[in-house]
């Protein structure tokens, strides 16, 4: 009888034991499908080192990177290759919003927690913790109405056609400038996220319309274009959108550019992974992940540069590289917060 | 020596082999029952495409557009499924549209390239852009999901066995069809000596033409298993996938001069550039170093199939 007391105990006692551990310790894939930025380098940085952070809390957060240039496909199976692997959680920054729903049918099955970030997916088995685009590029749109008094001749330089994040930028700074009659958007062309494409662009631009008065430009190639604005000499007739490098925000500082910009932070993989660590803990959110327009969604605040706090972005940006973005994540405690 | 002779595909079936036991060994999931059949899914469609490029191939000609008409026909196939309503019959009616718009993409480049001689290269890279612009034109934003009929059939089972395997089953019927067929002798008569073929009385023309109008055909298959493992419509899907169906053609021993290779060693030549992927992976290269690891891999590929060929014919 002792004897059988004893056994109850110690399997109680494993059964504990292995359960402390599975709440302590989680496995997270992040999956990244396009290496062709320092920003996606900055954004797995940022995600390694939250995870790294919650060991202080008493949690092993082991990370596993797929980082490569694939197309989707390719990144379809990275998503495999976690399944295979038996991770916790799959952090994904997605090539495509729907092409994922068959793969992530499969992870839930699994037992696999799926987050997206950066770009949402219609997929139901997938939150998305991440900025809402489309208000990333109404916020750009805003401020170049206000600073232009609601009037003048715009022209906007957009990313790739057809990528998602585009075209809700796009829909974003439509949807503004509609709201202001005085705005007259006169052209609208495709730099695909190439700074010398923007440069290019920009420079076809200022030949077409010369009375050009703002630039709506996405970051990426807010720098090629202002080049060309510098080089016209239009740099103090234009206000134009720029960007959340540090070399782009000492040049915007040193020649007192006119500009403003959306900050998409690469700090939303981090955000992503402490929200995910949360789940994982089984804690439930106050505010159920249903917004946007495929109802999963959860967005984080957007921060925004202009004249009013450059010097102090300038100043969290002192000593860092200078392809290093201005970034903001949620900490571990902002975190927790937003949970019950 | 003999077996080399009738089986150019042997150097690349031993690396196949030799990446299966690697990955294998890093990480035993991936050669379970459910890793292979995520293997099948993932890379069926970069089979058929590399299938479709081989016949190019086997003429000395190249085709650049594959991976755009893999975008064109998988926008088109999901556009028509979503306004037919995407119950069974309006699925199978998409199908054969799709399948059509892949034959008549090909016949697009047979007719530009052997009938008003342009080259291969620069005229399938010109029609790429305009399929490409086509798939843009149709669907400007990925996203329109397909059926799920249509999804779960390829992603689910028959009979209790994967889709995916009787699909590759189906394919092997096919591949030996057509291996019967005159049409793989006449391309590589054309592929090896043009001129000699043409004296002979060939139809150099009409095959090369037939030899695109193949490729399409496949790479209207491979679209409708991206279609199947993606659930959705994306104008730019098949972009990349061109070049990976041109490495895995050479990976199986086939020469893009033409007149020499196989479909099989191209089948396995996709494989192998998938077993590439997630072995790097699973060895655990940091994520800094896997594309530059993945580049180099397949280059090693490349060489070893070299020099087990030549030590096999030595």
């Amino acid at each position: 009888m002792k004897r059988l007391a004893g056994l109850l105990l110690s399997t109680a006692a494993a059964v504990a034991m292995s359960g402390a551990a599975w709440a302590a310790d989680f496995k997270i894939g992040l999956s990244n499908g396009w290496v062709g930025s320092e920003w996606r380098t900055q954004m797995i940085e940022e995600a390694q080192a939250a995870a790294a952070a919650w060991k202080a809390k008493g949690h092993n957060v082991t990370v596993l990177v797929q980082s490569a240039n694939v197309d989707v496909p390719g990144q379809i199976a990275q998503v495999r290759n976690f399944i295979n692997q038996g991770v916790n959680a799959i952090i994904i920054n997605p090539n495509s919003p729907t092409a994922f729903d068959p793969v992530f049918a499969q992870a839930k099955e699994a037992g696999i927690l799926v987050i997206s970030t950066d770009a949402e997916v219609s997929s139901p088995d997938a939150v998305y913790v991440g900025i809402d685009q489309k208000a990333w590029g109404a916020a750009a749109a805003e401020w170049l109405a206000k600073t232009l008094g609601g009037k003048g001749n715009v022209v906007a330089i957009n990313g790739v056609a057809g990528h998602p994040a585009n075209q809700m930028r796009v829909s974003g700074y439509k949807e503004v400038f509609a709201k202001h009659p005085g705005i007259k958007l006169v052209n609208e062309v495709n730099a695909n996220w190439d700074q010398a494409q923007g440069q290019q662009a920009m420079q076809n631009l200022l030949a077409t319309y010369p009375d050009i008065n703002g630039v709506w430009v996405q970051d990426g190639m807010a720098a090629g274009a202002w080049k060309s604005i510098m080089d016209a000499g239009k740099s103090g007739q234009i206000a134009g959108t720029g960007e959340i490098r540090k070399d782009f925000i000492d040049l915007w500082t040193s020649k007192k550019l006119n500009s403003g910009a959306s900050v998409n932070p690469p700090g939303v993989m981090a955000s992503a992974l402490n929200v995910a660590v949360l789940m994982l803990q089984k804690k439930q959110l106050k505010t159920p992940a249903t917004t946007g327009r495929y109802k999963n969604a959860m967005y984080l605040p957007i921060p925004f540069i202009d004249q009013a706090n450059l010097a102090d972005a300038a100043k969290k940006l002192e000593g860092k590289p200078g392809h290093y973005s201005y970034t903001s994540q949620l900490s571990i405690a902002d975190a927790e917060a937003l949970f019950k | 020596m003999t077996a080399m002779k009738r089986y150019p595909f042997l150097p690349a079936l031993v690396i196949l082999v030799v990446l299966l036991v690697l990955n294998g060994a890093f990480q035993p999931r991936s050669v379970s029952v459910a890793g292979m059949t995520g293997l099948a899914k993932t890379y069926l469609a970069l089979m058929l495409l590399a299938i479709g490029q081989t016949y190019v191939v086997y003429a000395g000609d190249i085709d650049l557009s594959a991976g755009a008409i893999v975008s064109l026909v998988n926008v088109s196939v999901v556009l028509l499924m979503e306004h037919w309503g995407g119950d069974g019959l309006s699925v199978l009616a998409a199908i054969a549209i799709g399948l059509a718009t892949g034959l008549a993409c090909g016949l697009i480049n047979g007719v530009v390239v052997a009938a008003l001689r342009l080259q291969a290269i620069v005229a399938t890279f010109a029609t790429s852009i305009f399929f490409m612009g086509l798939a843009l034109h149709l669907m400007p934003v990925a996203g329109t999901p397909a059926p799920a009929a249509f999804w779960r059939t390829y992603g689910g089972r028959v009979l209790e066995v994967p889709f995916v395997f009787w699909a590759i089953i189906a394919l092997a019927a096919l591949l030996t069809i057509l291996a019967r067929t005159r049409l793989a002798l006449q391309l590589l008569a054309v592929g090896d000596d043009a001129q000699g073929a043409y004296q002979s009385g060939l139809p150099a023309t009409a095959i090369r033409i037939k030899g695109y109008a193949l490729c399409g055909a496949f790479a209207a298959l491979a679209a409708l298993c991206v279609t199947g493992d993606t659930a959705s419509g994306d104008p730019l899907v098949g972009g990349k996938m061109t070049l990976f169906s041109i490495a895995a053609v050479v990976l199986g021993g086939s020469a893009l001069s033409g007149g020499h290779g196989t479909v099989v060693g191209s089948l396995i030549g996709a494989l192998i550039i998938g077993l590439i992927g997630s072995l790097v992976y699973f060895v655990g290269t940091p994520s800094e170093w896997q594309n530059l690891v993945q580049g180099v891999a397949i280059l090693l590929a490349l060489m070893a199939g070299i020099l087990v060929g030549r030590k096999a014919r030595a």
